[in-house]
């Protein structure tokens, strides 16, 4: 284990970023959304009371505008200290208490460069470029904020009927900025690196979008917040195992173990078969028209349907997650800025507080696809231990000493319990999606560009109409999100 | 009433109105900059403004559905448009020749416009369409989905054989290959032929012969 301490101090890192980033997320929010609205209602004047509301409908952009550049400092710092695991080396470790200030070091060198525009460029497009790649990213995270805080009531303003239908409009949009981009810097190897990066995304947007249509299909809404609600009470109930597909198998299996088991107070008169036969033989036989008498046909048809939709949606997984790096431009999918083909790509010519706009961009983006995964796969803000478990675990009373303790916070409300929860099981299923994406990177080469196309093409759109299909089929024979 | 009821009183009746005259005078001015922008790929990327701010008017006639196709689509759609015309012309920023057109052609041209004007305004003109007070279901994306597969899926499926037309076209276009006499062409290029890519290992794999 030489590599323990390294990956213990990879550890720590991340623990002393995250409070750093979501402290000062936090705070930003406590004090705009919350005290200046508090402080403010004692004077009884209009204008006060117009100063309130709009600083509580500027919360969820502030926090997100707070979030951006130290998220992005740390996630840079993660993926060079993780990579540098994977490849056993050491990292940067110098700059501050063991490379802690590395990134930031390397921000404030990044905006005090000298803004070039080469000559030649076209300079309007030059700037607007970075531009049309960062905004995009920063609204279209609107709706996720809304999903991944609990539908806390600052963040309500943010949510819409169309969800994730916004985000992926919006996440198309940044291709643009690389296009433009490339062409305006009056250079081949950027120019080709736009070229590359809109052939890629308009390819590889296609299985990203239909994967996601195939989540949105089973959950039967739009809308991320609901989407997120549907899959809360337990890992069984997430869209990654068919969404309450496998629901009750679980305790089924407890009771079958152990008979006295004192949490299973509701499941306690009936017995493994009773729960089996009421989870899946009743919708399939329902759903197929069935009589008594031919049970054992409809408990084969619901057992294939179960594991033909549940596989279906961890092949939806992959090729949301295939898309999603390709639509990022990360490794195996980063030939728009293929360092050692075309230089830089797409920002070969650009310096300083341009190239810091598209570099925040690139890993804005990242977090983004996998707070898009979490949500939709992965349950939003839902604690994988299922609720019964969590009773019988004393979950109850955990929460209750963590109330207690936290009482005199909750009371000035700097605390919202549900919301504090969910959001630590995001930011835990965020960030774990986050480091799979460096360890792709660390393990993978890049792809060729005709590879590139014949991979997406061919294998994966295909394979993503299939899947639509099956679980359009296989939805019909299993209760999928009956319980919302 | 106060002040503060006031001020949401008034947002309540104009804020639609002003919104409605702030996207138009971004979108008329981006729609003549690209038909007069003399560099053909900059008027692309101004097409991209003008249905951004088409996109805005949908949001303001409540139709998010459509705001975000019209995004979502013609965002990806146009950046292809300019990465085609980036293939087909030179793409160092060359002013292209406009002023070539003939009297002749200025006055067909204005005819077609006039034309296609009146066509336009007089199937859109308000008299022919029945104005409704209901109020907008707020999951307008449901009834959307309901009417295109259930009361419009004829038409529906006659916009996707449109589609199917058009790419068939386009695949014969591109297969029709004459083949060209050398000196017949105003511009010399290169012919790419069909081969191993460059890079590919298997043409790198020569014998190394060490020449002493």
């Amino acid at each position: 284990m030489r590599n323990g301490a390294e990956i213990l101090k990879l550890g720590t890192l991340t623990l002393v970023w995250w409070c750093i980033i979501f402290g000062a997320v936090w705070a930003a929010c406590y004090i705009v959304g919350i005290l200046i609205p508090m402080a403010l209602t004692s004077y009884e004047s209009d204008a006060a009371r117009m100063t309130a509301e709009t600083c509580r409908a500027l919360t969820p952009i502030l926090s997100v505008l707070v979030f951006i550049p130290i998220n992005a400092m740390f996630m840079v710092l993660f993926e060079r200290r993780g990579l540098a695991i994977f490849t056993v080396r050491l990292g940067p470790n110098r700059v501050g208490p063991d490379g802690y200030l590395q990134t930031a070091a390397d921000a404030v060198k990044l905006l005090f460069k000298e803004d070039i525009t080469p000559r030649g460029a076209d300079a309007f497009m030059f700037t607007l470029a970075p531009i049309v790649f960062f905004a995009p990213s920063i609204f279209g995270a609107m709706p996720l904020l809304a999903a991944v805080t609990n539908y806390h009531e600052l963040f309500q303003i943010a949510n819409l009927p169309t969800g994730i239908f916004f985000i992926l409009a919006a996440s198309s949009v940044p291709v643009v900025g690389i296009v433009m981009g490339g062409w305006a810097s009056n250079n081949k190897y950027s120019l080709v690196g736009g070229l590359r990066s809109a052939a890629q995304a308009i390819s590889y947007e296609i299985p990203l979008v239909l994967s996601l249509v195939t989540v949105c299909l089973m959950a039967g809404t739009l809308d991320v917040v609901q989407i997120a609600k549907q899959q809360s009470g337990g890992i069984l109930n997430w869209n990654i195992f068919g969404g309450g597909a496998l629901r009750g198998l679980d305790q089924a299996i407890s009771l079958k173990f152990s008979s006295s088991a004192p949490a299973l107070q509701e499941l306690s008169k009936s017995s493994f078969e009773q729960v089996l036969k009421s989870v899946y033989l009743e919708p399939t036989a329902q759903a197929l028209g069935l009589g008594a008498g031919q049970e054992g046909l409809a408990g084969i048809i619901a057992a294939f349907a179960v594991v033909l939709l549940i596989g279906s949606i961890w092949i939806a997984y992959g090729l949301y997650m295939t898309g999603a790096c390709a639509e990022i431009n990360r490794i195996p999918f980063d030939l728009p800025e293929a360092e050692s083909e075309l230089v830089s790509g797409y920002n070969t010519e650009y310096s300083g507080i341009k190239f810091a706009i598209f570099f925040l961009a690139e890993f804005t983006n990242l977090f983004i696809v996998a707070s898009i995964a979490a949500v939709m796969f992965f349950g939003g803000g839902d604690c994988p231990v299922p609720a019964w478990l969590g009773t019988a675990l004393g979950g109850p009373q955990i929460a209750s000493v963590i109330n207690q303790a936290l009482t005199p916070l909750i009371e000035i409300k700097l605390v919202d319990p549900p919301t504090l929860f969910a959001t630590i099981w995001v930011i835990l299923k965020v960030y774990s999606i986050v480091f799979f994406a460096v360890l792709i990177r660390g393990t993978l080469p890049r792809f060729r560009i005709d590879q590139l196309m014949d991979f997406g093409w061919k294998r994966l759109i295909p394979l993503s109409l299939i899947v639509f299909v099956l679980v359009v089929y296989a939805r019909e024979f299993v209760n999928v999100h009956v319980g919302t | 009433m106060d002040q503060f009821e006031m001020l949401k009183a008034w947002a309540e009746t104009n804020v639609e109105t002003t919104m409605f005259y702030f996207l138009a005078t971004v979108a008329i001015p981006l729609a003549y900059g690209v038909i007069l922008d003399k560099t053909i790929i900059r008027s692309g990327f101004i097409l991209i403004g003008v249905f951004g701010s088409i996109c805005g008017f949908f949001l303001l006639l409540q139709a998010q559905f459509l705001a975000l196709a019209q995004l979502m689509i013609y965002a990806v759609g146009i950046t292809l448009v300019i990465v085609i015309a980036l293939m087909l012309t030179n793409p160092r920023m060359e002013k292209s020749q406009l002023s070539n057109a003939t009297p002749a052609n200025q006055l067909g041209a204005f005819m077609v416009a006039v034309g296609l004007f009146m066509t336009i305004y007089l199937s859109v003109r308000p008299e022919n369409w029945t104005l409704s007070s209901e109020p907008l279901d707020t999951n307008n994306v449901e009834v959307l989905g309901r009417a295109l597969t259930t009361d419009y899926s004829l038409p529906f499926e006659f916009a996707s054989v449109l589609l199917l037309a058009a790419l068939i076209g386009s695949v014969m276009l591109a297969k029709a290959e004459k083949p060209s006499k050398p000196g017949e062409d105003d511009y010399e290029y290169t012919v790419v032929e069909d081969g191993p890519i460059a890079g590919d290992p298997r043409q790198d794999r020569e014998p190394a012969v060490s020449k002493r």
